[in-house]
């Protein structure tokens, strides 16, 4: 029987622990720290090496197996050299110098640092470094651990580059919104239709409002639907008193944000021209929820209207052209909205097919 | 030509857009039959006749035209590929070889282009 043990990794046993600590007085690595020291070093993913601060040029005197596998170089061509073998053209000096001042100083320092395998390759270092002192506080060596980050450093620049693009492009439609509108509004002056251009207008810009708000989480493909309900009626109540939210996280795919957007634009519109936002007192409260059946979920919005003028139920009436589009846009999108007149004031309920993230 | 009412498919995952290529087919003379998802198309052309369709491309959540495409295709029914995204396009899409029209397009013009494609196709049926 071999007295090899295997790892974790289920790869042959590294005894370059071993072979060291019967190379070092035995005063460094006593007794059961020494076994522990052993299979720490032997076990451990995470690439260790120690140098020694007395010889010249701090020789590299222990490299673990995780070390080797991380730099493709064997025992022999690391054990005896200084740690700067790893370095390469694209190295960074302030890092260098970093380093330099933390081994001075026998501080404990974390360096993300360019470093180069045998065969050239490049990867980025997290380099942990450090002293190590015996009993007596004499030091006797320096630690550096190892880890290889070039995929997290990838990923955080990928993120940052997404969030750029996301960014830039929120700017660039919020600008070709404008640049509608403006188109929208001379265009009705040159024409003397000012008022259809700005009921088109408006219109409009409530649908760059309610888009906005998919930019944010533009990789995700869904939106929070009460932030979009949010954007689209914050110019209808500029100092928040106006409109209650009442909603929870609920996210629907952003092919909802058009209709829900322009529908709640023209209720909004609405209910500042006749209802319960014509009058200082009155208010609105929207809530939304996810409802209908499992295999049919529905986005459920309750608008309701209070403290406006009020309302003659009986012969009441909503101006026809309003009402019509938000039916027609609603219905295109197979949903529906239901209209009860309260004497305080409209209650709508709108609803419309939730179509949530696959997976 | 026959007097049977020219329906024309419209499927598009916008419901604003289909609202206005609506309206548009109505100002042509047709009955515009709408559809937001590729599966409400099909079963549109499994139970009428249609002599047009414009089929936007990409439908969301990774759906795209396709199916639509590849039916009416086979029935040798003419349609548009009504697109603002003529560049991430899918190989497979543009390999069905309908008319590209790119978004945004007039409504009225879109619609004029899935006509003048349908009249081709009779002639050449017909021909």
């Amino acid at each position: 029987m071999s007295n090899h043990r295997e790892d974790q990794a289920h790869r042959a046993y590294d005894d370059s622990p071993d072979r060291f600590r019967a190379s070092r007085p035995a005063l460094s690595f006593a007794g059961a720290s020494g076994v522990l020291f052993e299979q720490a070093m032997a076990q451990t993913r995470m690439a260790i090496c120690l140098c020694d601060p007395h010889a010249a040029d701090q020789p590299i005197v222990f490299a673990n197996r995780a070390f080797r596998d991380l730099t493709g170089y064997d025992e022999a061509e690391i054990v005896g050299r200084n740690c700067r073998f790893l370095q390469g053209p694209g190295t960074d000096p302030e890092a260098l110098k970093r380093i330099r001042a933390a081994i001075a100083q026998e501080d404990v320092v974390v360096v993300e640092i360019l470093n180069y395998r045998k065969d050239g390759t490049a990867f980025w270092n997290a380099l942990h470094l450090g002293p190590i002192y015996d009993a007596d506080g004499r030091l006797l060596y320096f630690f550096g651990s190892q880890w290889d980050v070039s995929d997290v450093r990838a990923a955080r620049a990928d993120e940052r580059h997404a969030r750029e693009l996301a960014r830039e492009l929120s700017h660039r439609m919020k600008n070709m919104f404008a640049v509608i509108g403006g188109i929208v509004n001379f265009t009705g002056r040159a024409r003397g239709i000012e008022t259809e251009a700005r009921e088109i207008n408006d219109r409009i810009q409530a649908l760059g409002r309610a888009y906005e708000t998919t930019l944010d989480e533009a990789s995700s493909g869904s939106i929070e639907v009460g932030q979009a309900i949010r954007s689209v009626l914050g110019p209808y109540d500029p100092e928040g008193r106006r409109i209650r939210f009442e909603g929870n996280g609920l996210r629907s795919d952003f092919s909802a944000v058009s209709v829900l957007g322009l529908s709640l634009h023209e209720l909004a519109a609405n209910a500042l021209k006749h209802g319960a936002l014509s009058e200082p007192d009155g208010h609105v409260t929207v809530r939304w929820n996810r409802n209908g059946a499992a295999n049919q979920p529905t986005i459920v919005i309750d608008w309701v209207e209070e403290g406006g003028p009020h309302v003659d139920v009986a012969g009441v009436g909503l101006s026809p052209t309003a009402g019509s589009i938000v039916d027609r846009m609603l219905g295109m999108a197979r949903g529906a909205i239901e209209r009860e007149w309260h004497p305080q004031g409209l209650h709508a309920t709108l609803r419309l097919p939730l179509r949530e993230e696959v997976g | 030509m026959n007097e049977m009412p020219r329906r024309v498919l419209v499927l598009d995952d916008e419901p604003l857009i289909l609202l206005d290529l609506e309206f548009a087919v109505e100002d042509a003379g047709c009955v515009p039959l709408t559809a937001l998802e590729a599966e409400e198309a099909l079963q549109i052309l499994a139970e009428q006749a249609i002599c047009a369709a414009i089929l936007d491309v990409s439908l969301g959540q990774g759906q795209t035209c396709e199916p639509v495409a590849r039916a009416l295709a086979a029935m040798g029914v003419p349609y548009v590929l009504h697109t603002g995204d003529l560049d991430r396009m899918d190989e497979a899409v543009r390999r069905l070889g309908g008319v590209l029209v790119p978004k945004p397009t007039p409504a009225a013009v879109v619609v004029s282009r899935a006509l003048e494609n349908a009249q081709q196709g009779e002639q050449q049926r017909y021909g």
